[in-house]
């Protein structure tokens, strides 16, 4: 199953953000790493990759009156989604050992 | 749970409803309003909303193509549409490609009009400074000549210019046959052969920026020097290959006043603009005789004026009366003509857009090619009517097999169908018929338009790089599919489940007297087409065949005889020593388009200041004119080469005789404005030398033995070796030019190029909507025979003929032709008498082209069903009853 370069940030979003995590959290905390805006649009569409994936499973609740009385959709990630986040980072450090002059600040 | 506030707008909350997966819907508008909470807090209510509507465009862009793509019911729906529409489709051939094949007709012959209409619409659309160049042209709303007309005398130019100052500049234009505009000998002077060049015209060096004309060679100033000439790429390509000729010298006729020096190379001129001209000679500095440029008495050039941007040409068209009154008039007045006061009463001008020369100069005489916006209109109505033939055909074949998709519909009901569902099935199987039939007819536009583009002298092709094209086309299908598809829908949709399965579904009369409404219709519009074409071909026929009051046919006219200078009258001689050659004439007046007409007014001699002048032509013609011609004296004598005082005689015709007035007309004395007074000393029977629109006008004959044609009478037999001598004998005569000719009656023929034209696309026309029509009829019969299968069988087994049964089953459409046929005679009628009209000359539209065309109607329509019907009789009655 491929895993894009975005969707791996959500998924690592919804990694950190443990029980927390619904749409807004998780643009917002990508928001405060990367530095950039995710589109909302591009959000939910990676997200119901993610789910369609099985990477992240999820479960509603928590409505509010700001959410205008509707409910949040929480996701979390699976042992499958943590599985591929591993995968990920090790095709990515495998490669990057090869790379003469690469500064891998791995232990910090 | 119904939201307890909410922002989004309505449209957006069901814009989004439709579009989310099911599963998400609530989440993401959730979060929507959360943000929008935030925003409101932290940038204000305005940014706050204007940034909910950027998400809401964001989560639709994403997920727009979700849930068809995803296996949701809609995907599933429409898969299994067109899966059962295909299979309808497959299932029986021949229905099914009578109904592609009459639609493709249909959508082919409109896809090629809207090509022709398209491309008659684009004339002259194409310039920068669109609104600000004009035409002008001269009016008269006298009741018994209204006219329009293009010349102007010369010093309209700097009146303009001085007299005008929304005017930035004035250019004048001189394209008919007079001094070297028109058509020439041309050779470049370091080269000996003369090579015959048409396309010449005059104008001044301001048209080369008022017309936009793009330079290859040179620049705007090309003509700016006297004698100076522009002349196109091809023609550039073809004299000069792969140099700059700027510079060059060329000469026209072997005329050393005609020396030329080439300022310039344009590119060539565009197909679709009026001005279709390869060679520009400069008027700078030109006088054509003395006083010429500043006469206000010879009307010779066309005037384009660029107004400054922002001008007013309404009130420029107002303002221009100026000139009939300061000048026009008082020209007039003071040379005594009577017609001066008429002038002031009945002048006027019109300030043409350049982009409505083309469509919108049916009256004007400008010497120009134009379309006609009538036609465009006429072609236009036909592609509609023909387009809404095929549709016809389409509805009606789709409910004459309603009976045999009832079931089906009613089985779907029974499972649950709702109506909406079958409506949009079948409108699925309509678009997926008009969508086959599209492609078919796009083949047939491809391998068509060729012939398409000789019959209406066009280059047309399909505009396959304008990005607008798949859009456009892919709206037509979609309409075109949805207008034929509205009516079978909700008919099927219809049907009533118990009713239908129980088998006995009513084939009302209702239904039937609708598809009969239908036939009528197509029938009618297919007889008045048929009418169209048997007068357009009759008038034709009329025009080539009617007494002229000349004989055409074996006339040989060698043109460019100019050339020949004073060894005319020996080639003349050497020509008539042939035995092949009756007679030859020499001059630049014949009866064809395509040679010299001088208009002149004339008087009767010292009436000038009394009378109003009559127009007539004055043609200067030899002594062997009368009698290569085969016209008829009917007083007075022919010229004589013997009689010096034949230099100032002047035959006329039979109209010019009762125009002047004249009892006596032999020996009476007229006279043109600025020749010596001429005597009469014949009149000739009226010959048609104009074209059949016009009556028959005054003509003179004054002698003259100079031209530019040499007519040659020649007796019948073998023309080839009559040519091939004429040919030596030239050869002898002009080594370096080699020799041009035309028949007579051929170019007599191609005057009236149009009339053919109209009835050869009348034919196309009447031919398609009689196949469509046809198509409709087979299919509809073939059904009819299905369906009354039974009925038939019985009837035969108790004893009825095959004559019977044929009559049974054709009566009833026979009748419907002929309701068409009563329908069609009126309409008919009423459009041929309106296009006949513009003819002077003309044939009536008698009885038996009715009698014809309805015939043919009848024959046609008998010949479709009879196949079908004929089965019918014939069949073994057993085949048919066996079955239960």
């Amino acid at each position: 199953m491929k895993l894009g370069a975005f969707e791996e940030l959500v998924l690592l979003a919804i990694g950190a953000l443990g029980d927390d995590a619904y749409g807004v959290t998780i643009k917002e905390i990508l928001k405060e790493k990367t530095g950039k805006k995710p589109s909302i649009g591009a959000l939910h569409s990676a997200l119901y990759r993610l789910e369609d994936k099985e990477f992240v499973t999820t479960h509603e609740g928590g409505a509010t009156a700001e959410r205008g009385g509707r409910r949040k959709k929480y996701y979390q990630l699976t042992s499958y989604g943590i599985r591929i986040l591993e995968e990920a980072n090790e095709l990515r450090m495998a490669f990057s050992r090869n790379i003469p002059g690469l500064n891998l600040k791995t232990q910090e | 749970m119904s939201p307890i506030n909410s922002h989004l707008p309505k449209l957006a909350d069901k814009l989004l409803q439709w579009i989310l997966p099911d599963h998400m819907v609530e989440f993401i508008i959730g979060d929507l309003e959360e943000y929008f909470a935030m925003r409101q807090e932290k940038l204000g209510l305005l940014r706050a909303r204007l940034w909910l509507l950027i998400d809401v465009i964001s989560v639709c862009g994403s997920f727009a193509f979700k849930k068809i793509r995803s296996n949701s019911n809609y995907r599933t729906m429409f898969k299994y549409y067109f899966k059962l529409s295909w299979r309808n489709m497959a299932k029986q051939k021949v229905y099914s490609s009578i109904k592609i094949g009459g639609f493709a007709l249909g959508i082919a012959a409109t896809l090629l009009i809207a090509l022709f209409i398209r491309d008659e619409l684009s004339f002259d659309k194409h310039y920068k400074n669109q609104d600000q160049i004009y035409r002008v042209l001269n009016e008269s709303t006298h009741p018994e000549h209204m006219e329009r007309w293009s010349a102007f005398p010369p010093p309209i130019k700097p009146a303009l210019k001085n007299e005008f100052p929304e005017i930035q500049s004035v250019g004048r234009l001189i394209n008919f046959d007079w001094f070297d505009a028109g058509s020439n000998q041309f050779r470049p002077i370091e080269e000996k052969a003369n090579i015959y060049e048409e396309g010449f015209v005059y104008v001044d060096p301001e048209m080369l920026d008022i017309l936009e004309i793009s330079m290859v060679y040179g620049d705007q100033s090309a003509l700016d020097n006297p004698k100076s000439m522009v002349i196109s790429k091809s023609k550039a390509d073809k004299y000069f290959p792969n140099q700059d000729p700027v510079g060059k010298q060329i000469i026209l006729n072997e005329n050393d006043n005609s020396i030329y020096t080439i300022g310039g190379v344009m590119e060539d001129p565009r197909t679709n603009s009026f001005f279709q001209f390869d060679f520009l000679i400069t008027l700078k500095a030109e006088e054509f005789w003395e006083g010429e440029q500043t006469s206000w008495g010879s009307w010779n050039y066309s005037v384009f004026v660029k107004m400054k941007e922002g001008g007013d040409p309404r009130q420029f068209e107002e303002k221009l009366l100026v000139i009939r009154d300061d000048y026009i008039v008082p020209y007039n007045k003071e040379r005594g003509d009577q017609r001066a006061d008429d002038m002031a009463k009945y002048y006027r001008y019109d300030v043409q857009p350049v982009g409505d020369i083309h469509l919108h100069s049916q009256v004007t005489h400008d010497n120009l090619k134009h379309g006609d916006i009538d036609t465009v209109w006429l072609f236009g109505a036909v592609a509609f009517f023909i387009l809404l033939l095929a549709c016809i055909n389409f509805i009606n074949l789709s409910t004459a097999k309603s009976a045999n998709r009832a079931k089906e519909v009613g089985m779907q009901k029974v499972f649950g169908s709702v109506k909406s569902e079958i409506v949009r099935q079948f409108f699925t199987e309509a678009f997926l018929y008009t969508m086959v039939s599209f492609l078919v007819a796009v083949g047939i536009v491809l391998v068509s338009l060729p012939f398409f583009n000789t019959l209406a002298d066009k280059n047309l092709s399909i505009p396959f790089s304008e990005w607008w094209l798949v859009p456009l086309l892919l709206a037509f299908v979609l309409t075109v599919s949805f207008l034929s598809g509205l009516y079978p829908s909700f008919y099927l949709a219809a049907f009533r489940p118990i009713q239908v399965i129980k088998g006995n579904l009513s084939r009302g009369a209702k239904n039937s007297k609708f598809r009969g409404t239908l036939v009528v219709f197509q029938f009618a519009t297919s007889i008045v087409l048929i009418i169209c074409t048997i007068v357009t071909y009759r008038q034709m026929d009329f025009i080539l065949n009617k007494k002229i009051g000349f004989n055409k046919d074996q006339v040989l006219m060698i043109q460019g005889a100019s050339t020949l200078g004073n060894k005319a009258e020996a080639f003349r001689n050497e020509l008539t020593r042939l035995s092949a050659i009756e007679n030859a004439a020499y001059t630049s007046y014949l009866p064809v388009d395509g040679t010299k007409r001088d208009g002149n007014s004339f008087w009767k001699e010292g009436r000038r200041k009394e009378d109003k002048g009559v127009g007539a032509q004055k043609w200067r013609v030899d002594e062997n004119y009368l009698t290569t011609m085969g016209t008829k004296l009917v007083a007075g004598r022919n010229f004589s080469a013997d009689r010096a005082s034949d230099s100032t005689a002047i035959i006329i015709n039979e109209s010019m005789v009762k125009e002047m007035g004249f009892e006596n007309p032999i020996g009476q004395k007229i006279t043109n404005s600025f020749e010596p007074t001429f005597h009469v000393i014949g009149v000739i029977e009226d010959f048609h030398f104009e074209s059949f629109e016009r009556e028959v006008g005054p003509l003179s004959l004054a002698y003259g033995s100079f031209g530019s044609i040499m007519a040659v009478r020649f007796q019948p037999g073998n023309t080839d070796q009559m040519l091939a001598q004429v040919k030596e004998v030239w050869d002898e005569f002009m080594p370096n030019q080699s020799i041009r000719y035309t028949f007579m009656d051929d170019s007599y023929a191609r005057m009236y190029d149009q009339v053919n034209r109209t009835g050869k696309v009348f034919t196309l026309f009447a031919v398609l909507a009689v196949i469509v029509a046809c198509l409709g009829l087979f299919a509809l019969s073939a059904f009819m025979v299905e369906q009354r299968g039974k009925e038939i069988s019985v009837r035969k087994v108790l004893g009825a003929s095959t004559t019977q049964i044929f009559g049974l089953l054709t009566s009833n459409f026979v009748k419907l032709v002929m309701i068409a046929v009563v329908l069609a005679l009126p309409v008919g009628y009423y459009m041929m008498r309106s296009w006949l009209s513009d003819y002077k000359y003309h044939v009536d539209i008698t009885w038996d082209v009715y009698v014809i065309a309805g015939l043919v109607a009848v024959f046609i329509s008998l010949l479709t069903i009879s196949s079908e019907s004929l089965k019918a009789g014939w069949m073994n009655p057993v085949k048919k009853l066996r079955s239960e």
